[in-house]
């Protein structure tokens, strides 16, 4: 009798118009969040993004309204940067898959590490030109390639070209430009 | 009263508000299909709040390619919220329309009334799902996420007085442009809609209704009723209470009687 009157009273009351209560929605979960700022990884425009974590884990992440480049907005590819942190499907371990091989194998980082630096000794050595078609001493290499990415800032892209011009290599490309 | 308007002729179409929905509200990805335009997806779902129009219409042999966000407008006259047998659709403080969870029953009496077709049925939880206003969002001074995302300004949140006021500026601006049919929708439809269009052509082109209206039967009995409905309950209370008081009334006479 009390529950249902209590029910017949809640009932009244909505009917009424009286909404007491309008927490229906959670509360923000980024209400007492950390937020640290950061760059979004995909394209050249380097879109300011805030990172809303909580005890260590991502909870949102949207645009930076202090960024001069985006002020707060994002675009859609911007707006999904949260399944970067938070995805089951992403893959957190090395994967090799072997020369004609038709499956993929799980490796440690030193293992892949000292596998790049192999082969890129190997294939430095078998293809290194000392001299071209005219004499002249041009000490490079044509069978390794270089593929940078928008989103490689100043430093890195700096980082780059000393690595592969010391390793004598000429096709420094960029992915804007294919 | 809070409002978002939407000014059509700046949006690209780049879909960043359907995405910072799904983020925001942590709604999942679902299995869309290919309509032959760039529409997806195609309709509203449980998990689908906001979606981007994307309308081809043929203009003296030239292709003029529209955009219109769509979600919940957040209408002054909101037919969902007086056929709402719960009480669940209420209006907040903000000024907004809001879903409660907790008190849907899930009998989609909203669905059939709303004339945008906004409220969806959530199978799993058996209640209504719409956009929220970013309700969460705006009770803590943030805008709601799509308008936070949208790139070129399309979206503006504010006050809806001072929002009406731009966006007759704007279409005075189209008109003075040559786009003759230009004007806001939401001024007066619905009694007002919380979230309103700039719009440079007229509303069907963009995918929505030309005039929404209130269905009859959600205003006879959403709004011509609710009173005596609302009496109907609490005389029933009333009486509860009443034959309640009674019975306590009799208990002690019949113990007297028994000894």
């Amino acid at each position: 009798m009390k529950a249902s009157g209590a029910g017949i009273a809640a009932a009244s009351l909505s009917t009424l118009g009286v909404n007491a209560v309008a927490h229906a929605v959670e509360p923000s979960r980024v209400r007492y969040a950390k937020e640290t700022s950061t760059i979004c990884p995909y394209c050249s425009v380097g879109c300011g993004i805030i990172v809303h974590s909580e005890k260590g884990k991502v909870v949102n992440t949207e645009g930076d309204p202090d960024h001069p480049i985006n002020k707060g907005s994002l675009c859609s590819k911007g707006s999904a940067l949260y399944q970067v942190a938070n995805n089951e499907l992403r893959l957190t371990k090395v994967q090799y898959r072997a020369p004609g091989s038709d499956r993929w194998e799980e490796k440690d980082w030193a293992w892949a590490l000292n596998k790049i630096a192999e082969n890129v000794k190997k294939t430095r050595d078998a293809h290194w030109i000392l001299r071209d078609a005219q004499g002249n001493l041009v000490n490079r290499t044509e069978a390794i390639a270089s593929l940078g990415g928008a989103a490689l800032d100043n430093e890195e892209c700096y980082l780059i070209s000393k690595l592969f011009r010391a390793l004598g290599v000429v096709y420094l490309e960029h992915q804007a430009r294919i | 009263m809070r409002a978002v308007c939407i000014d059509t002729t700046k949006c690209i179409g780049c879909r960043a508000c359907q995405v910072a929905c799904k983020q925001w509200n942590q709604l999942p990805a679902e299995n869309t299909e290919f309509g032959g335009t760039y529409e997806n997806p195609s309709k509203f779902m449980h998990d689908t709040w906001t979606r981007v129009h994307f309308r081809e219409h043929r203009v003296n042999g030239e292709v003029q390619w529209l955009f219109a966000k769509s979600q919940c407008m957040h209408c002054t006259e909101a037919a969902c919220i007086s056929v709402c047998p719960s009480g669940a659709t209420h209006r907040t403080e903000m000024g907004t329309v809001l879903i409660d969870n907790r008190r849907c029953i899930g009998c989609n009496y909203c669905a059939a009334n709303c004339p945008f077709a906004v409220p969806r049925y959530d199978h799993k939880e058996n209640a209504m799902k719409k956009c929220n206003f970013c309700y969460n969002r705006i009770v803590d001074g943030l805008s709601p996420a799509c308008v936070k995302a949208c790139p070129t300004g399309a979206l503006q949140y504010g006050e809806r007085r001072v929002l009406m006021l731009e966006a007759e500026k704007r279409v005075n601006n189209l008109r003075a442009a040559g786009y003759r049919d230009a004007r806001v929708y939401g001024l007066e439809e619905m009694g007002g809609l919380g979230v309103f269009y700039v719009l440079r052509d007229r509303p069907s082109a963009y995918g929505l209704p030309d005039s929404p209206k209130v269905p009859m039967s959600a205003y006879v009995w959403g709004t011509a009723f609710k009173p005596v409905r609302a009496l109907a309950v609490l005389g029933v209370f009333l009486g509860l209470v009443a034959n309640r008081f009674r019975t306590r009334q009799n208990q002690p006479q019949e113990t007297v009687r028994g000894d």
